[in-house]
């Protein structure tokens, strides 16, 4: 036996050699595009910028609740370019600023400072900053060029030069652990204000030297209502501070500049005729359009949740006028072009639509021509916020562009005169499940199905009948025919293929299917497998942001005329209280069947394969006192589960106790625990348990071996995967455990422990096989293990399994191999009867989607190549996996933090249908045995035809040669 | 049952090889042996470089590129000019990667002691101790595009004749029309010669051979219809026993040309065999195919 490390040359060649043999997976780079399709998106905009740098710029610049920095071409809605940081709290956004060509940014909750070139798409550079939570951020300038930004932490106040990043000066606030320190303002003066506050005390500001940090002056004022400057003051005109109290309804307005003790000056909302909304918190609003000038003294306070009002600061610094009162009136936002600064407010037209005007901000008078109307989606979310772009016309008059970013985080550009540019579904970016559900069939499609579903006509009608149909399909090929002969006179631009959900059903072989995903916001989308269009959307209000969703297809569109029907249970993860929503996965429509009410929390749902008499699959939920609820839970339903009672088996997880246990449904719908396993929690938690796909076909029983003789699977369908990690993190101690568990009788078939070895531990558990991949903390690297189970060469009973009567446990064979990166995610390919040989499709951090043939992992890879081990066609076995470039199923296609895989069969036993979501979603098809029951795209049909010409041409001259030469000879 | 007996032989293998992966890893000594567990309000350090992709313009490719440590644990961004900083990173040892999806970059392992001692080396999963340095602060030039795509394969008269099998069938084949022309047979020391060699060059004598099943069954329709039209009479001649279907050829005449031809294909075969055992399952699928052309 050889260690690894030293695989002779020979070995290398040959598993190199079979890694060219066995390379069924690669893209053609003529198939780009063809049947594949990727959409980027990049999540909640939080902050959105339009570049302003140029009159004719196409830029607009978003950073998002994903940790991404994106720029979009304003005039289409692509992506210029994206750069995704670390998901999680080390990677937020804390604040985007813009200045020219540079964007400046505060990232981690104030770990970096980032400065990017938009121009480029590069870093200008980053700087760290010290430790402390990040409170503001803004620009400072100096005789009216912007050379610093000034970052606010919870205890210190930093200036940093915008060229490099470097430092200016660093100072810690006075008595930071009672004042809350919470804004920074710069008015283009040689001071930077911080202003800070004690709760329900007073207001602290402090004006700092720009030259070297010194603290020029520092003031108190007495401020009893003031609980936060963050929410409820902002900085209007020059350096007056302006506060909103609820519970006085008053303004306050403050100078910030003044040298003197200060005073609040207080103006009551009643002096002004305004009445706040009751229960609302009013807001203010303002403009600092260039951070050289002070901010504008317009400034908007929002009344009610429709209600604004515009006010102007008069110049003496205290007294404010009221300018014009939008109500109703949803958003309001600033813009400024020039010198002329401008109001956009959103205002409800009508049920489907709202309209948007613009008006002068210092005088509040409406600007002609600027209405333009955003439509309503029934569907989608309330709007949320505008943000605007004006500019100047050629005639001097203000023209601009709006951004309109939903609740459903869908984003919409709307450009003069009221044209919808383009939408943006930014839910997409955090698809939390999905399913794809076939298409509905044609008219004539159904009928050639149905014949052959009645057997009990006689002879001659099914010969009628087999002609009809035989008829209908001539008829529906020359009309085809027809329109292609149609189509081709038409100019080119004309021929449009537009899906429409009207037009959708199932083509020849089962490829185009409809994609239901499920995003975190709640909102549903059907897309187009094959096109990628999006043909319905559904928001659900009221869903929480920690709610789990599962999706179930209950019936599929095989059932004419019953609609297909699935069921979304979506469940809060705290209080695990439960709801359904059921659902037209084609239309997207509600469906009027009424769920069951769920008043307990649901620890587990299962699909069963009973079925009712509208051929709806049972769901069945399980409640936290284990009681069960059936949907549909109709009469016959419930005749059918007393009948199958007691061959319903079912398990629950209790992580936090370590606890896995199976119960029995009894006839009356409670249920008996009849097994548990418990893997105590001070050792190891159990992080992930996985059983079998219920559509998952296995062809072959067995494999049949060099010497002929055959090695029976372990196909056991209840069988459960249960992962556990150790809760010792020391590197030395750690361990991966894989336990294999009988769901039925709770019987360990097989326990794996990988020492020294931590999460996060991916793996798939499929026919009699189970591959995870795991960190080695020995070694610093990723390995894949994966374990196989056989019968042995005779099977117990071949005829049918039984968890309960299965003596003998299964042989476990288990080989580890290394593999030379961190992987995402990993699913295997599906095919409709399973005799394509299967894929694993590994979701790499780089965005590649590999596809590595599980020939590669396979336990029985032998270390000495034999005669036998030849003829079963195994690799020699060799250390490392390899990663190659012609694998990845998405070419250039990267697919972003990778969550999921899901694959699909189609029609075609070679073809499986993958979709990849994260932050993108890519579709596409794989042939993991190529294609070997259709022509490829590639067949050439012009060599074919000649060749087969040419012989006939060639039979036919050496006939006539022959005939020659036998009179030849008969002359002779 | 052998069955079993091999399987269990190949756990006790897996076993053993565990256990000498342990042996080799417990040699494994050098600085970054304690580097580890990271320590929870330990220095945090940074990683420098620069990344090159030669003749491509900056601005062409670094918006869509970025350097990732660990795999994500630790992420940055490329400069303007094509130079990264990946800040806050803990002592410890990373692989270093600038993933771009248009240009190839090999990994780098770096190294970061907790003073703050920075190396870099090549990136062995197999030998993780081994340490072949690298220059630090990194220099990562690429090695040129990603190859994403199979080639098609196209179809041409010269790829048809210059490819290598048919190279292989074709050269044999002349050997076979002219050797037989060049070896005198009648010589019985050759014919003794030939017939050792031929002894060795059957694989495997209990196997049974397609091409010999083949050549019977020609012979057999071929005797037949050489009778049928011209009537040749039939020479008894005693076979040694390598070459016991060789003499149903016989009946047509001339023993000696058969006998040379078919020793010839027999080689031939053999070689083909050899030649071509690695690529396909079933080496008896070429022999018959040969055999289909005569």
């Amino acid at each position: 036996m050889k260690p690894p490390a030293k695989m002779s040359k020979p070995t290398s060649l040959f598993v190199i050699f079979f890694s060219l043999f066995v390379m069924s997976e690669a893209v053609f780079e003529d198939q780009v595009g063809k049947f594949d399709w990727r959409q980027q998106y990049v999540g909640k905009t939080l902050f959105a910028h339009f570049d302003s740098h140029s009159q004719s710029s196409k830029k607009l610049f978003l950073a998002t609740d994903k940790n991404i920095f994106a720029s979009f071409n304003s005039r289409t809605g692509e992506l210029f370019w994206r750069h995704v940081d670390k998901a999680g709290p080390e990677g937020t956004i804390d604040i985007l600023l813009l200045h020219g060509q540079d964007a400046l940014m505060v990232v981690g909750g104030g770990r970096l400072l980032r400065s990017w070139d938009t121009n480029m798409g590069g870093l200008n550079w980053e700087a760290v900053l010290d430790t402390g939570s990040f409170q503001a951020a803004c620009f400072v300038a100096m005789q009216d060029t912007v050379k610093h930004v000034a970052v606010l932490k919870k205890a210190a106040i930093s200036l940093h030069y915008l060229t490099n990043g470097h430092q200016k000066w660093v100072e810690n606030l006075p008595d930071s652990d009672t004042v809350q320190y919470q804004a920074v303002y710069s008015g283009g003066e040689e001071e930077v204000y911080v202003l800070g506050v004690v709760p329900n005390s007073h207001l602290t500001i402090i004006a700092y030297s720009l030259e070297d940090g010194e603290i020029i002056k520092q003031r108190s004022v007495e401020a009893p209502w003031l609980s936060s400057v963050e929410s409820s003051c902002v900085v209007v005109g020059h350096g007056v501070l302006m506060c909103v109290d609820t519970a006085t309804l008053a303004l306050y307005a403050l100078p910030i500049q003044a040298e003197e003790a200060p005073q609040f000056n207080q103006i009551l909302l009643q002096s002004l005729d305004l009445e706040v909304s009751p229960g609302f918190q009013p807001v203010l609003v303002s403009s600092q359009p260039h951070p050289a000038r002070s901010p504008i003294s317009e400034f908007f306070l929002q009344l009610g949740p429709d209600h604004h009002v515009l006010l102007q600061l008069n110049a003496d610094g205290y007294t404010i006028a009221p300018l014009r009162d939008f109500q109703p009136a949803f958003l309001v936002s600033f813009s400024t072009t020039g010198e002329k600064t401008v109001a956009a407010v959103m205002t409800p037209k009508n049920e489907t639509a709202c309209a948007i005007n613009l008006f002068s901000a210092d005088s509040g008078r409406r600007l002609l021509d600027t209405t333009v109307i955003f439509p309503l989606d029934l569907n989608g979310g309330k709007p949320f916020k505008l943000y605007v772009h004006a500019f100047l016309k050629k005639d001097d008059s203000v023209g601009y562009r709006v951004l309109v970013q939903t609740q459903d985080h869908a984003l919409t550009f709307i450009q003069q005169p009221g044209r919808v540019v383009w939408t943006r579904e930014e839910a997409l970016a955090d698809v939390v499940t999905m399913e794809m559900v076939d298409l509905p069939l044609t008219g004539t499609q159904a009928e050639l199905e149905g014949e052959f579903g009645k057997k009990a006509d006689g002879l001659f009608p099914m010969v009628l009948k087999r002609l009809s149909s035989q008829v209908i399909l001539l008829q529906a090929w020359l009309a085809h025919l027809w329109k292609l002969f149609y189509e081709a006179r038409k100019p080119h631009g004309q021929v449009k293929n537009e899906v429409t959900i009207e037009t959708l059903s199932r083509d020849e072989f089962n490829l185009q299917k409809m994609m239901v995903m499920v995003t975190a916001s709640g909102k549903l989308f059907g897309i187009d497998s094959k096109s990628g269009s999006i043909l319905w959307k559904h928001y659900l209000e009221n869903v929480q942001p920690n709610a789990v969703f599962k999706l179930i297809v209950q019936r599929t569109t095989a059932h004419f005329p019953h609609p297909p029907q699935c069921t979304l249970l979506i469940k809060d993860k705290d209080t695990g209280l439960a709801s359904l929503h059921v659902f037209n996965p084609i239309f997207g429509r509600k469906s009027h069947i009424a769920p069951p009410a769920l008043p307990r929390p649901i620890l587990q749902s299962l699909l069963l394969p009973v079925i009712d008499q509208d051929y709806a699959k049972v769901l069945l939920l399980v409640d936290d006192q284990y009681k069960v609820t059936a949907f549909p839970s109709t009469k016959n339903v419930l005749q059918q589960l007393q009948e199958m009672a007691s061959s319903i088996f079912f398990y629950l997880i209790r992580s936090d106790q370590g606890n896995l246990s199976g119960f029995r449904l009894r006839k009356d719908l409670s249920t008996e625990r009849i097994w548990e396993v418990v893997l105590p929690t001070e050792v190891q938690k159990i992080v992930a348990v996985n059983g079998k796909r219920p559509n998952e076909h296995v062809h072959s029983q067995g494999r049949v071996m060099g010497d002929r003789s055959v090695l029976y699977k372990y196909l056991n369908p209840n069988l459960l995967a249960v992962v556990t990690e150790s809760t010792d993190a020391h590197p030395e101690r750690a361990f991966v455990g894989v336990f294999l568990v009988d769901g039925v009788t709770g019987r360990i078939i097989h326990e794996a422990v990988q020492r020294k070895a931590r999460g996060p531990v991916h793996f798939v558990h499929s026919e009699n096989w189970v591959v995870y991949e795991y960190w080695n903390t020995k070694s610093r690297r990723n390995e894949f293990s994966v374990l196989e189970l056989f019968e042995g060469t005779e099977l117990y009973n071949s005829t049918v399994f039984s968890s309960l009567d299965r003596p003998h446990l299964p042989q476990v064979l288990q080989q580890t191999y290394i593999f030379p990166s961190p992987i995402t995610t990993m699913e295997a390919t599906l095919t409709e009867k399973g005799i394509t040989s299967r894929h694993l499709l590994v979701g790499l951090p780089s965005g590649a989607i590999l596809s590595l043939p599980k020939m590669f992992l396979d336990p029985r890879r032998p270390e000495v190549v034999t005669e036998h081990s030849r003829e079963e066609n195994l690799i020699p076995y060799a250390p490392e996996m390899p990663i190659r470039t012609e694998w990845f199923i998405n070419y250039n296609q990267t697919v972003a933090r990778v969550k999921g895989i899901y694959t699909a069969p189609s029609g075609l036993e070679s073809t499986c249908l993958v979709v990849a979501y994260g932050l993108d979603i890519y579709q596409t098809r794989v042939y993991p045995s190529k294609q070997f029951d259709v022509l490829k795209d590639d067949y050439d049909y012009v060599l074919i035809s000649s060749v087969l010409f040419a012989l006939f041409f060639a039979t036919m001259i050496s006939k006539r040669l022959a005939q020659v030469k036998l009179l030849n000879r008969a002359w002779r | 049952m052998w069955l079993h007996v091999r399987l269990s032989e190949v756990c006790l293998f897996l076993q053993a090889m565990f256990i000498l992966a342990c042996c080799f890893s417990d040699m494994e000594s050098g600085p970054i042996a304690t580097s580890g567990s990271v320590q929870p309000n330990g220095d945090r350090f940074k990683i420098e470089g620069r990344a090159i992709v030669p003749g491509v313009k900056t601005q062409d490719w670094i918006s869509s590129a970025r350097v990732t440590v660990e795999g994500e644990e630790y992420i940055g961004f490329l400069r303007t000019d094509g130079s990264f900083v990946v800040n806050d990173v803990p002592s410890g040892s990373y692989v270093v990667e600038v993933i771009s999806p248009g240009y190839k970059f090999e990994a780098v392992r770096v190294d970061i002691t907790s003073k703050g001692k920075m190396r870099a080396r090549l990136v062995n999963f197999i030998k993780t101790s081994e340490v072949i340095r690298q220059p630090y602060p990194l220099q990562l030039r690429s090695s040129g595009p990603h190859t994403y795509f199979m080639k098609r394969e196209t179809w041409g008269w010269t790829d048809f004749l210059m490819n290598p099998m048919v190279m292989m069938m074709v050269l044999p084949l002349l050997i076979i029309v002219l050797l037989p022309k060049v070896v005198n047979t009648n010589d019985p020391e050759m014919r003794k010669e030939m017939e050792q060699s031929m002894n060795m060059l059957n694989p495997n004598p209990e196997l049974p051979d397609v091409s010999e099943f083949m050549t019977k069954l020609f012979s057999g329709s071929k005797s037949s219809s050489s009778k049928a039209i011209g009537g040749s009479k039939c020479q008894n001649i005693t076979c040694t026993s390598g070459l016991r279907n060789y003499c149903n050829w016989s009946c047509h005449g001339n023993y000696n040309a058969i006998f040379k031809k078919s020793f010839f294909i027999r080689l031939y075969n053999c070689f083909l065999s050899r030649v071509f055992f690695p690529l396909s399952n079933n080496p008896r699928v070429c022999t018959t195919l040969v055999l289909c052309q005569f």
